[in-house]
């Protein structure tokens, strides 16, 4: 590109003076001039924080000492070389961790990437552990996170299309797919909602989310978050795709359903009647985790004439002597037990069992004693939260605490007349939403009666002959023999 | 857009309100200010009013006392007790009436629409005939058992739910079915009350809503076995010096013009036994079980005449004349038939002593 065609297009020509200008005032920034074969000068410009000094002496510095070549191109031993002519160009290449070199005699730049690879190890996953299986998950390191999927799906036909998001933290995102399986549709639809961004900081990938989901206002996750590179093949193969965000270990599939957010990759591992047991569970706990407390509020507050008398014996004994209404009691607690988990995730590890004897023992007995609550709204919600964590997508948890206060307040007003009306609209919400455009609440609506083998209970493996036809796969088969 | 949104889900909220037929006022039923009331016990008062008594706070541990009040209607009672009471009284958990025996003689007719038209008001209510003084019983038993309405109820519920043969527990629902069924008899268990002891007397038939007569003891038993239950756990037979168990028994009744047979296949198996024959010995357990099967011949002809006398068909012998085609028979022309029946009845019992004979 001449400096004719640079101004066309509104680009700057990359001159010496206008780097150094660029590098002004950052401590780490480094130009260095060196001489090449004896009489031909090298100027070298990178960002010592970001590349790898190693490499650096390996690739670049050693190669120009022994002068061995004729051009400095021949010289440097690495194959990320690529020659640049724009300010804009240096600018991505030296923030990326390149080092930039300038031979004035043949007015040539070029960048090559010796980025530091600084990352943590792979560790087991700490927000979706499974006690069989892969203990792989991701790390905060883009490229290691890539290899992960790649090791697990070696196929050409995987791509992965690369975009940058954040006008400021310039986060490297990763599209992944399978080119002939998934279809064409979502593909599309991501990359022109990447595309279409437009903010200034990324950090990590729930950011991505909250600007490439359909419904900004619903309290469920439109795109799965996960830290597993199982969770993303077994995604990718079933004809998804999977968004890889940079410097977090956290990716994002889509589209997803509602009743993805209820399996776990154990699922898989298990004996598929103790993993549809286990399912089922999940699915009943859910269930009972939004509506017990509200239940409670509603029977006690409106329809006495419901309660078993075995049980009314038991709450009338309970509730006879407290100063709070059943709405006041149940609201009161069920924000104390927020507070508690909210302290147990914000305070240091050493202090979490500090905190449950807090949290567990004092408050729990103590408000009993005191007389602010009764012993049996206590084992409610214990039994409620503990059936909360068994969701095992952690922002499905969180947004059912909202639900849950909700229906507190609708059973308080309209009794369980009130949670019929709570439910039918959460039903109904449900099916209103999308994920990257496709129905949240398939297979159930639109209904996909192929799909029942693997939503409330998971059939057997063998048995689970096609993919899901839900995500309209262009490969229906999973056996090879039958495509 | 979005007010047409708004309106319509308002719309749609009150149609849901309205369609399952909930008020949009609801009461205040919040458990720790009501009294849940468990049973009403209902004898005949003064200057023909009625008398009903509740035991108050039910179900909590707090010192009971009996409140009673002489009044014109059911639901002035109830009215009245609120008027005495700290805690609005609600009817929600109504499990028991317990009526006196001279008020059901009058009817129940009355008493029983009263109830089983209340919304709030489960038709799972036992209905019980009181013989005697209830009130004085509950009165007595205060402080020595101060839950004893809850144990009652326990009670009820517990021979209810296993047809055990040991008592004919009915409730609200089974009574009005078996009022309101053409050649149905209705029934009610009867328990005697007196200042110490609360016991179990027999079964009280009804003619329409009145109460006509009780059967007791063996009569009670011969009735569990050929209807109520068809089961008894026990059945004590003191003037053979047997106990049977486990009895299980399969009728079949032939009607004719003018007679009815009842032959009833009985199962059971011998629990105790203090007489003189050796029952291991097949030919005296076979005299034993003669001597049973003639026993029970005996008393159930007797029931069956009883029940002729008191012109009630429990047994259901009148569904017998029931054809596909032809137009069932009036309760009236039935029952002018049942006097007149002669009863032909016959046991054929399968009782196995408790040693197995080698």
């Amino acid at each position: 590109m001449n400096n004719h065609e640079m101004l066309s297009t509104g680009q700057t020509p990359i001159s010496i003076d206008a780097l150094e200008r660029m590098l002004s005032n950052m401590t780490d920034a480094e130009i260095i001039d060196r001489h090449y074969n004896k009489d031909q000068k090298v100027t070298l410009l990178y960002i010592e924080t970001l590349i790898n000094p190693e490499r650096l002496n390996e690739s670049v510095i050693e190669p120009l000492n022994r002068g061995l070549h004729d051009s400095i191109y021949d010289a440097i031993s690495s194959t990320k070389v690529s020659e640049i002519s724009t300010m804009e160009e240096a600018e991505v290449a030296l923030m990326r961790g390149c080092v930039i070199l300038h031979d004035p005699s043949q007015s040539q730049w070029w960048s090559v990437l010796i980025e530091s690879s600084l990352s943590r190890a792979i560790e087991s996953s700490e927000t979706e552990t499974i006690l069989y299986g892969p203990k792989d998950s991701f790390s905060e390191q883009l490229e290691q996170n890539i290899t992960m999927i790649r090791r697990r799906l070696p196929l050409t036909t995987l791509k992965a299309e690369r975009f940058t998001v954040g006008s400021t933290s310039k986060t490297p995102v990763v599209m992944m797919y399978i080119e002939g399986l998934t279809n064409p549709e979502f593909v599309d639809t991501a990359r022109s909602k990447i595309i279409e961004i437009d903010f200034d900081l990324f950090l990590d990938s729930s950011h991505l989310a909250a600007f490439m989901e359909d419904h900004t206002h619903s309290v469920f996750p439109q795109y799965q978050q996960t830290d597993r590179p199982d969770t993303c093949a077994y995604a990718l193969d079933i004809g998804k795709l999977t968004i890889l965000v940079g410097n977090t270990p956290f990716a994002l599939i889509a589209p997803i359903t509602f009743f993805h957010l209820f399996q776990s990759p154990e699922d898989y591992i298990n004996r598929w009647l103790v993993a549809s047991f286990l399912r089922i569970i999940r699915y009943l706990s859910f269930f009972l985790s939004l509506i017990l407390i509200p239940l409670y509020v509603a029977l006690s507050t409106h329809h006495y004439q419901m309660i078993p008398m075995q049980i009314l014996f038991v709450l009338l004994e309970s509730r006879s002597k407290l100063p709070f209404s059943p709405f006041w009691e149940a609201l009161l607690m069920l924000i104390t037990l927020e507070i508690i988990k909210e302290a147990s995730l914000r305070m240091p590890s050493k202090s979490g069992q500090t905190l449950g004897v807090i949290g567990g023992i004092v408050i729990g007995e103590a408000t009993v004693s005191a007389g602010f609550s009764s012993t049996v709204l206590i084992v409610l919600v214990g039994i409620s939260a503990i059936a909360s964590f068994l969701v095992p997508n952690y922002l499905v948890t969180k947004s059912n605490t909202l639900i849950q206060f909700g229906f507190l307040v609708l059973s308080s007003f309209l009794g369980l007349l009130g949670i019929v009306l709570g439910i039918i609209g959460v039903l109904a919400h449900l099916n209103s939403l999308t994920s990257l455009k496709q129905p949240y609440f398939a297979p159930l609506a639109p209904f996909y009666w192929r799909g029942w083998m693997d939503v409330f209970i998971r059939g057997p493996l063998k048995y689970m002959k096609s993919r899901p036809e839900y995500l309209h796969p262009l490969q229906r088969w999973r056996y090879g023999r039958r495509r | 857009m979005k007010r047409n949104y708004c309106v319509s889900l308002l719309v749609l909220s009150g149609v849901f309100i309205l369609i399952t037929g909930c008020a949009p006022f609801v009461e205040n039923n919040r458990i720790e200010e009501i009294a849940p009331v468990i049973f009403w016990s209902i004898d005949q008062g003064e200057e023909g009013r009625l008398s009903i008594c509740t035991l108050v706070p039910p179900l909590v541990k707090e010192k009971k006392r009996l409140l009673t009040q002489n009044v014109h209607l059911l639901k002035e009672g109830g009215k009245l007790f609120n008027l005495i009471y700290y805690r609005e009284l609600k009817l929600g958990q109504l499990r028991m009436l317990l009526v006196n025996e001279e008020v059901a003689k009058q009817g129940l007719n009355s008493l029983i629409n009263t109830l089983f038209i209340d919304p709030e008001v489960s038709p799972r209510l036992y209905l019980v005939i009181i013989k005697g003084d209830f009130e004085a019983y509950i009165q007595n038993q205060l402080d020595k058992q101060p839950n004893l309405d809850y144990f009652l109820y326990r009670m009820f519920k517990h021979y209810e739910e296993k047809h055990q043969g040991e008592m004919s527990i009915v409730n609200l629902h089974t009574f009005m079915k078996n009022l309101h069924t053409p050649l149905s008899v209705p029934f009610l268990p009867v328990f005697k009350a007196g200042k110490e002891s609360f016991t179990y007397e027999g079964t009280a038939f009804f003619r329409h809503d009145a109460m006509i007569a009780t059967a007791s003891g063996i009569d009670d038993q011969i009735m569990q076995l050929l209807s109520n239950d068809h089961y008894l756990r026990l059945l004590p037979i003191p003037s053979l010096s047997v106990t049977v168990g486990h009895i299980r028994s399969k009728v079949r009744i032939k009607l004719a013009d003018s007679s009815a047979a009842v032959n009833v296949e009985l199962y059971g198996r011998v629990e105790e036994y203090r007489g003189d024959k050796d029952i291991l010995d097949h030919a005296e357990a076979t005299e034993l079980n003669d001597q049973i099967q003639t026993y029970l011949e005996k008393h159930t002809l007797e029931l069956l005449q009883k029940m002729q006398r008191w012109k009630v068909d429990p047994l259901e012998i009148g569904r017998h004349t029931m054809t596909p085609f032809t137009k069932p028979m009036s309760d009236e022309a039935w029952l002018e038939k049942w006097q007149q029946l002669k009863f032909d009845v016959n046991y054929d019992i399968d009782i196995q002593p408790f040693v197995e004979k080698k």
